[in-house]
């Protein structure tokens, strides 16, 4: 899918979202947001019960401010949990959503689809009783971001921890994604093991502590900065590609790689 | 004449092959297709060829070689030929992600003709993955299209485990020589390839001729109709002086082969050696022991290919940057993309390929002007690190 292009679904609750408004007496608030990427979502939740005596979310509504994505996946997310119970509704992912929709383009995965988040906030402020307060992501890059594929190819390629055994990444191409020292560490480890090894990091020059970075300077490891990685494709059960988004330049390309460390990942 | 380091693109005709071949365009000028005797003596001399170049593969019957107008034209009557003739049996060829751009279009050619086609990934060498090979074959799977060998980067491919594969699930396998058949000896009887897209300027012959050796009772569409030459796969009257000097060549090289691998080998190891030892942040593209005698393929952090290539030039020097191509589409080589280079770093590229020609004093040369060049366009670039700029500028002081 290109990065602009959004399947007729999205289109649809674009513009015709469903449940937009306020609930004045509502029994749980969730406000995310990211300054950062221009998205603002609240959402609104009515419990009640069903039949068998759990808690369900008898009405939903949302507030939005951001792009068409944004819009939608608030729209969607509403009318998939109205009539859910709490913890059915609390399980939905960022995925779940995208999926409903038909998928979503890559780029738009991290930043706007922060649908899912809303809702549970709103049930975390229900269930706590506390006083919502807008939740604010730190950085579109980091704790919002999504890789897709990450779970199709754990074990095909991708690594979520240190490898116990790293002779099997020899003479593989690696690409890092810079989640602190541990991460450049281990980079740096892995050119004993290959000629190739790539950081992808979020930061504006090298990262890293500063013999981290002397270590890094010296060694043959490329650094993508302003870069993440959005998506891991692999046709044969295996990483073969992943996506790179460069924000610097707001372009999107892809890179044939063979194995993916992703240390800090919980998308 | 320039110091001329990009055989991978052409070659010179030998001086011993233009002698032989001009005989052949007056006074021995007849159609082998023709029933007199001037017709009779042109048929002895395209069979003798046929048989001399059959011997260049080691192909049991001279009837297995139909020449053509080239390489180009080889793989096309391979892959159009066999996937038209046998599409009753299946949908689904096999490629590779680093053949050469002939083979690359007509695969999205027969894509557009119904024909299904995968793209095997390569390894950070360039080197086709087999097992990835193995798993994409189905039995819809017929012909797997595989080259010798990379013509950008030189990486020899597992021609033999292939082979292997192919054979034992009896699917068609094709392989483009050009790039390897000036270096790599082929023997069909040893390594079983069913087709072999020959190109007689790249064995040091007159371009406009090639040849596809096909094994006997591989069956293929022609896509040239005419007269029924070359027993109906590729009609046309022969191109006699042409196929005689292929044949020539191929004679000269049969001799010739080892000794002259030997020697480039040599040449080129300094190269790659040296380049890599003065030049900072400079890599080598491609396997470093699994390539082709005659190549070499750089790469030079922080500057573009296209501007190496020119710098080159002022000082004589004929080179090559990225693929042949690249200068025209401004596109970054798919073999460098395939192998998972950046497409900053594939345009940083120099493809460096010797041949007969290439002398010791060649390789000299080159090495006193690339340190120069790469450093003049580094303090160019926007890219280079300021570290490595003040290196450069100490080391001048």
């Amino acid at each position: 899918m290109k990065s602009t292009q959004y399947s007729d679904k999205v289109l649809d609750h674009f513009r015709n979202p469903r449940n937009v408004g306020e609930i004045e007496d509502a029994d749980g608030v969730g406000k995310v947001g990211n300054p950062v990427c221009g998205d603002l979502m609240w959402i609104y939740i009515k419990v009640g019960k069903n039949d068998k005596g759990e808690e369900i979310i008898d009405d939903i509504k949302f507030k939005t401010f951001g792009c068409g994505s944004a819009v939608s996946t608030s729209s969607m997310v509403t009318e998939m949990a109205k009539g859910m119970t709490l913890d059915k509704a609390y399980e939905i992912s960022r995925q779940d959503v995208a999926e409903e929709l038909d998928g979503l383009p890559p780029i738009k995965m991290h930043c706007s689809n922060l649908a899912a988040d809303a809702l549970k906030a709103a049930i975390d402020n229900y269930r706590t009783g506390a006083t919502p307060e807008i939740e604010i992501a730190t950085s579109c890059q980091l704790d919002v971001r999504v890789i897709l594929g990450v779970d199709e190819f754990v074990g095909k390629g991708v690594y979520k921890e240190i490898p116990k055994n790293l002779e099997e990444l020899r003479d593989k191409r690696i690409v890092v994604s810079d989640s602190g020292d541990e991460s450049l560490e281990l980079a740096i480890k892995l050119t004993e093991y290959t000629g190739r090894v790539i950081v992808v990091t979020s930061a504006k020059s090298i990262p890293g502590t500063v013999e981290l970075r002397k270590k890094l300077k010296h060694s043959d490891i490329k650094i993508l900065q302003q870069s993440e990685i959005i998506e891991i494709k692999g046709e044969l059960d295996e990483v073969e590609k992943i996506v790179i988004h460069d924000f610097d330049e707001d372009e999107q390309y892809e890179l044939f790689v063979d194995a993916v460390i992703l240390l800090d990942y919980r998308g | 004449m320039s110091i001329y380091l990009d055989n991978q693109a052409a070659k010179p005709v030998d001086k011993r092959v233009v002698t032989e071949m001009l005989d052949y365009f007056n006074d021995k000028f007849a159609n082998p297709a023709s029933l007199h005797c001037d017709g009779d003596i042109a048929t002895d001399i395209l069979e003798k060829a046929r048989k001399t170049v059959a011997s260049f593969v080691n192909a049991p019957n001279s009837s297995d070689i139909i020449f053509t107008s080239g390489a180009t034209e080889s793989n096309n009557l391979a892959l159009i030929g066999a996937a038209n003739f046998y599409k009753r049996k299946g949908n689904h060829i096999i490629i590779s992600e680093i053949e050469h751009i002939s083979i690359l279009n007509i695969a999205k050619y027969l894509e557009k003709e119904g024909f299904k086609v995968s793209r095997v990934p390569v390894d950070r060498f360039g080197i086709v993955r087999v097992d990835k090979l193995e798993k994409l074959i189905t039995d819809k799977t017929i012909l797997v299209s595989i080259s010798m060998a990379s013509n950008e980067v030189g990486s020899l491919q597992p021609i033999e485990e292939i082979s292997k594969i192919t054979s034992e699930r009896k699917i068609l396998f094709h392989s483009d020589a050009v790039a390897s058949e000036s270096v790599i000896p082929i023997d069909v009887q040893k390594v079983p390839i069913d087709l072999i897209s020959l190109s007689a300027n790249d064995v040091y012959g007159p371009r406009g001729v090639g040849a596809l050796y096909i094994k006997k009772g591989v069956r293929l569409n022609p896509i040239i109709i005419g007269g029924g030459q070359e027993r109906g796969f590729r009609s046309g009257s022969e191109n006699i002086p042409g196929i005689v000097g292929f044949a020539k060549a191929t004679e000269i090289l049969k001799q010739e082969m080892e000794s002259e691998a030997k020697r480039l080998k040599i040449l080129r190891d300094r190269l790659i050696k040296q380049v890599l030892e003065t030049i900072p942040k400079s890599h080598l593209n491609g396997h470093p022991e699994k390539r082709l005698p005659n190549n070499a393929h750089f790469r030079f952090d922080y500057i573009e290919g296209e501007s190496l290539i020119l710098t080159l030039k002022e000082h004589n020097i004929a080179a090559a940057t990225g693929s042949a191509c690249s200068s025209k589409t401004l596109e970054a080589s798919h073999t460098l993309i395939a192998m998972g280079l950046l497409h900053e770093e594939a345009h940083g590229s120099l493809l460096i390929s010797l041949g007969r020609t290439t002398q010791e004093k060649d390789i000299d040369k080159l090495l006193e002007i690339l340190p120069d060049a790469v450093k003049r366009l580094r303090k160019l670039s926007p890219l280079t690190p300021p570290d490595l700029l003040k290196e450069y500028n100490e080391v001048k002081e």
